[in-house]
């Protein structure tokens, strides 16, 4: 009986590759700039994993509980020596700017990334992600509101998405999701 | 070890991933799945229906994922709403909030999760539970104070 176990167990190690290719059509290029002041595409520089949400470093009043969850899934996957960079795509380029975007996002993680650019560019990586731009309400005191993505994308270093992790769940759960892609081969 | 193989073997059957989808009809409520998971706001009755509307208004514009709790109690999460791409903060999302509605569309399963691509809204039987009669406003403060 030991051995069957030790067979299914096994296959429940089995790694990101037994994995079927996303089903939704989501993901594509995108050239920004970041925080500070560097380029960005897609693709991490560095050959990591990536964690990628559409909203606002600097947030109008009602902040979103996808980068805190983000920051906490890249400090429980860093305890199994796995890092990745967790990013953010402004929708707001004039709430969210190259100057003022580095300390909100640090306070989620030191690693975190934000990313701004013209409306071209910007509206190019609106498009692969199908992110439905638009106003949601004018607040009387903070501003504008746009709609903005509603998923954490994890994508893989050259920019494919993986899976999407819903920002609703607890960190425990979502790490276990990353993991499935990301552990490396038993 | 019977047991344990049970329960392995129900892990696995768990539906982890299903790359084909499956065109689905299905009634259920618009709701905010961030409030009805994290059980922050109150039980799954109290973050349901009239009593949750305003919160659900909230939630979907910060982008917190909206899903479909259909009438056996599955949760789907809504990827697309007809018109609206990513399915949340904008007008359909904001107009359907707490909403019964059938929906005709794609439905997925990975990671455990179930997914709803919805191509067309059937039916919008409007806001059909009415839990502000059980609740009142959950939570309270989801509506403002007027400022002086």
């Amino acid at each position: 009986m030991i051995r069957p176990i030790v067979l299914i167990m096994t296959f429940l190690a089995l790694p990101a590759c037994a994995e079927p290719p996303l089903p939704f059509d989501v993901g594509g290029t995108f050239a920004l700039t970041d925080q500070n002041g560097h380029p960005r595409t897609q693709m991490d520089p560095d050959g990591l994993p990536q964690l990628l949400f559409f909203g606002y470093a600097n947030c109008p009043g009602i902040c979103t509980a996808a980068l805190p969850l983000m920051g906490d899934i890249a400090n429980k996957l860093a305890q199994t020596d796995i890092a990745i960079r967790p990013i953010m795509i402004t929708v707001d380029p004039k709430r969210d700017t190259v100057e003022n975007m580095a300390k909100p996002l640090a306070e989620h993680h030191s690693e975190f990334i934000g990313l701004t650019g013209d409306q071209t560019a910007l509206s190019t990586a609106y498009r692969a992600f199908s992110i439905d731009h638009t106003l949601a309400y004018e607040d009387p005191e903070y501003g504008p509101v746009y709609t903005h993505g509603s998923m954490i994308y994890l994508m893989d270093a050259k920019g494919e998405v993986l899976t999407l992790i819903p920002p609703v769940m607890d960190a425990e759960t979502a790490t276990n999701i990353a993991l499935r892609y990301l552990a490396p081969k038993t | 070890m019977n047991k344990v193989l049970a329960v392995i073997l129900g892990l696995l059957a768990t539906p982890a991933l299903a790359a084909e989808g499956e065109r689905i009809i299905v009634t259920g409520e618009i709701i905010d799945t961030w409030c009805y998971y994290s059980g922050v706001m109150g039980g799954p009755d109290s973050v349901v229906g009239s009593a949750h509307h305003t919160c659900a208004l909230w939630c979907s514009a910060s982008g917190i994922p909206i899903g479909l709790l259909a009438e056996d109690g599955t949760v789907y999460t809504i990827l697309k709403l007809g018109p609206q791409d990513n399915a949340t903060g904008g007008d359909t999302a904001l107009t359907l909030a707490s909403h019964t509605i059938t929906a005709d569309g794609m439905s997925y399963s990975r990671d455990g999760i179930n997914y709803i691509v919805v191509e067309k809204v059937v039916e919008d039987m409007g806001i059909v539970n009415l839990t502000h009669e059980d609740y009142d406003v959950i939570p309270p403060f989801a509506i403002p104070e007027p400022k002086e």
